[in-house]
């Protein structure tokens, strides 16, 4: 590996005529499925170019290609105006062009300084590995993108923040032309996002094109130049940022307009207090919460990663313990704590993590929404079977929940479909209080919006619903009051009418 | 991404596939009668009736036991020490018959030993978190070493009752005891997993447990229930066992639990939980009787009934590797 990728291209002038890379009729198949089918794909040098699209809609398999992990069944790659033959990783790499995944593809038993330098350490003498090389220059690809990891950290104990920047002096190192960031933001903080925003606009201000996968519309529109849209494997659309407008692009995205995210149709809520909790602490998180919920109200509980959202949800139905506090549920005190006495006095969640805790994914669809309610279609301990398909029968068309039958394994529905099967689970089984924990991550834009009015009808049938959301537009399109959390305390609860972003996040941070 | 609609498209296919054959029932089925037919020609005596009753016979035991496990295991938990159990139970039994000469009070000194044994194995692994292979193989151990302490030597038989010996060599109608009190486990084991809401709280469990304990279904209870099943079904089989061998031996059941474990992964329940059933452990516990007694009648090495079915269980479980890789596509 040579000197000079430290300042390569510096003071040649970035020539925008011609494309950094073009991908042209791309098609790829897998059994049973067209992936792509002709897809276009210009990057220009300097340029932030977004590629949006719903799950499914091909963005993946796109990027994939470009890496080397999925060979193209048709099309041509060329990279300034040359076609490139790109069989494996390593070829994408060697040709220029670095993406970095979602899911980081580091090692984290070494320092930041060996990983960048994985494909090629620098030897000195007798072959021997140049670590002060190493050091240095690492030290020197931080100070270009103007943002500083110390060389020598374990990569490991590097939040996912900084080992995205690892990967991104990475990507320097090896020269490359173009950075893919697979939707880079998921697991980062507000403040996380803007220094990766500072440091993505630096790669572009190098020559650099960057493609930026995301299907988060306000992200979209602060940082790329240009968006090409994807549905289901057919290039929609490829514009300017200036020319979009959220519903032009929600439009691209999912084929049909959205009359409004935010359905509201339930009334204005009771004063009945369903859910009280006081003084709640546990042993890692929590310390003194309280607050009450009234019958037919959306209360959103904001916060930023780790303010304790999910352990006030898990403690709050009885699946974690609690050391100390009350929590009742129409008067009724849980207790003792445990979930089989909240879901008797009709406490349940919504968990966050659908896999994990919500799906019995190899079982089928009707036996996933009855589990609550079973006790319901037993005679004498034997199940009524008809009676039970019939019931998540109905479920299934009130909901429209896409399914082949109702014995097809739950693990093969799409996520908003998952989710609202999770949903009927707690309808067929009747709940005063639902918590919700963001009931539509992993969920797509047009599923979204069935699920907000799905939030919105409980609450309108009588349910106190508690929703813990980390998204700002979820939170002020569905909530009626807000409460904002910081450090397992609570430290304001507001109505949506005094509420303000600001208001918000200045509570947030504490 | 991609994945989750691939297959999705590709779903309903192996549902059908599923119906028709993907049950690894179906290729048991005719592993089942290709070995039958194989030995049969190779030996004519296979189909004897004396034979055919030997081999129910020599199923009795294993199924037994296998019923309880088969819903142990599809609560995602196992039970490695019914062999050291079974050992110790018929030593129990015969001893409490010697000094009560009572079958009644025998038998349940037996489940209870037995039972104690399931719900000892349950508190371990519901209450202290202990994984329930570890748990026990732990069990096991004590049980090994404390049949020694409780007996150096084999219980004979002192009391000479014929109720006691007719449970292992007697007969209803033309089929043996045992083989009655099998079919009316297994029946009742069945209908739970089947048709009641037990059942479909087990498959739950083993299939996601956080979700059940969501669900508000006291999950721990169920797999405390699977255990102490599986014990009393240990139970069972011990007294069987001892009235056929005629004496509780402290070494009987030695590599008992790997029969009984291996007869219900190849009838296809899965070790992960959630996904199993009955009538596969009954197609399981038939192979691995079949290979037994082919091998007996045709004269070859007794080592052999080892090692053959060991090779069986990784044949089956690689050929349903395969179909779900086909149906999958």
């Amino acid at each position: 590996m040579s000197v000079d990728f430290l300042h390569p291209g510096e003071g040649t002038a970035v020539d925008t005529g011609v494309p950094a890379l073009e991908m042209r009729g791309i098609d790829k198949r897998f059994p049973g499925v067209v992936a792509l089918d002709n897809v276009d794909l210009t990057l220009e040098p300097g340029k932030i170019h977004a590629l949006m699209g719903e799950n499914g809609a091909g963005k993946s398999t796109l990027i994939k290609i470009m890496a080397g992990v999925y060979g193209k069944d048709a099309g041509t790659i060329r990279m300034r105006g040359r076609e490139l033959d790109i069989k494996s990783p390593r070829d994408s790499l060697k040709e220029g062009i670095k993406v970095v995944f979602q899911e980081i593809a580091l090692i984290s038993e070494f320092t930041v300084a060996e990983n960048i330098f994985l494909e090629g350490y620098p030897t000195g003498k007798g072959g021997s590995i140049d670590w002060r090389k190493i050091r240095a220059d690492s030290a020197a690809l931080f100070n270009r993108i103007g943002f500083n990891v110390d060389p020598a950290a374990r990569t490991g104990s590097l939040p996912v923040s900084q080992q995205q920047m690892v990967e991104i002096a990475r990507a320097l190192a090896h020269e490359a032309r173009v950075v893919v960031m697979d939707e880079p933001t998921s697991s980062l903080t507000p403040n996380e996002i803007s220094l990766l925003f500072t440091v993505i606009r630096r790669l572009a201000a190098l020559g650099i094109a960057v493609l930026y996968v995301s299907h988060k519309l306000d992200e979209v529109f602060e940082i790329a130049d240009t968006v090409t849209v994807l549905r289901d494997g057919r290039h929609v659309s490829t514009r300017p940022i200036g020319e979009h407008t959220n519903d032009t692009l929600i439009q691209d995205m999912i084929g049909r307009r959205i009359e409004s995210l935010f359905p509201r149709k339930r009334g204005t809520p009771g004063s009945k207090v369903a859910l009280s909790v006081q003084g709640l602490s546990t042993a890692k998180k929590l310390k003194d919460v309280s607050f009450e919920a009234n019958a037919g109200e959306v209360l959103g509980f904001f916060g930023l990663m780790g303010a304790g959202r999910t352990e006030l949800a898990k403690a709050i139905v009885g699946f974690d313990p609690i050391t100390s506090g009350t929590i009742s549920v129409d008067g009724r005190g849980l207790l003792p704590h445990d979930t089989h006495t909240g879901v008797r006095l009709g406490i349940g969640l919504l968990t966050e993590d659908r896999k994990s805790e919500g799906l019995m994914g190899e079982l089928p669809v009707y036996q996933n929404a009855s589990l609550a309610s079973l006790g319901a279609f037993a005679r004498m301990g034997f199940i009524d079977k008809a009676g039970e398909r019939k019931a998540v029968q109905d479920y299934v068309d009130r909901f429209r929940i896409k399914t082949p039958s109702l014995f097809q394994q739950i693990k093969n529905l799409s996520g908003g479909n998952q989710q609202k099967v999770l949903i009927s689970r707690w309808l067929m089984r009747g709940l005063k209080v639902i918590v919700v924990d963001e009931p539509t991550r992993g969920i797509d834009v047009g599923a979204k919006s069935e699920i907000f009015a799905l939030i919105d009808r409980l609450a309108g049938e009588g349910l106190a619903v508690v929703m813990m959301t980390s998204e700002m537009p979820e939170l002020l399109g569905l909530a009626d009051r807000i409460a904002v959390m910081c450090e397992g305390r609570l430290t304001a609860i507001m109505s949506r009418d005094d509420a303000t972003q600001e208001k918000i996040l200045n509570a947030a941070i504490g | 991404m991609e994945m989750s609609e691939l297959t999705q498209s590709s779903a309903p296919r192996r549902f059908l596939g599923g119906q028709l054959l993907g049950s690894s029932q179906l290729v048991l089925g005719i592993i089942l009668a290709v070995l039958c037919i194989a030995i049969s020609i190779a030996a004519p005596q296979f189909y004897s009736e004396a034979n055919i009753i030997a081999i129910l016979r020599q199923c009795a035991l294993v199924l037994i036991v296998a019923s309880g496990m088969t819903m142990l295991i599809i609560t995602a938990e196992v039970d490695l020490s019914v062999g050291a159990s079974l050992a110790f139970v018929g030593c129990i039994g015969m001893a409490v018959l010697n000094s009560t000469h009572s079958l009644a009070l025998g038998m349940l000194a037996a489940l209870a030993f037995a039972g104690g044994v399931g719900l000892f194995n349950g508190l371990v692994v519901t209450r202290l978190k202990v994984n329930s292979l570890i748990a026990t193989i732990g069990t096991m151990m004590m049980l090994q070493g404390g049949v020694y302490l409780f007996t150096r030597e084999a219980v004979q038989n002192h009391h000479r009752l014929i109720s006691f010996t007719d449970l292992g060599a007697g007969y209803i109608g033309a089929i043996p005891l045992p083989v009655v009190i099998a079919v009316v486990i297994f029946a009742i084991a069945a209908v739970t997993l089947r048709f009641t809401t037990l059942g479909r709280y087990l498959y739950a469990v083993g299939a996601n447990e956080r979700a059940v304990r969501l669900s508000g279904v006291r999950s721990e209870r169920l797999k405390l229930f699977a255990f102490v099943v599986t014990g009393l079904c240990v139970g069972v089989a011990g007294m069987i066992l001892s009235s056929l061998m005629n004496a509780g031996q402290p070494t009987a059941g030695r590599g008992f639990e790997l029969t009984v474990i291996a007869a219900v992964i190849l009838g296809g329940t899965s070790l992960l939980g959630g996904r199993g059933s009955l009538f596969g452990t009954l197609l399981g516990v038939l192979v691995m009787k079949v290979i037994d007694n082919g091998i007996i009648i045709l004269g070859w090495n007794q080592d052999l009934q080892m090692v053959v079915p060991g090779v069986v269980i990784i044949l089956a479980t690689y050929l349903d590797i395969i179909r779900n890789r086909a149906n999958v596509g």
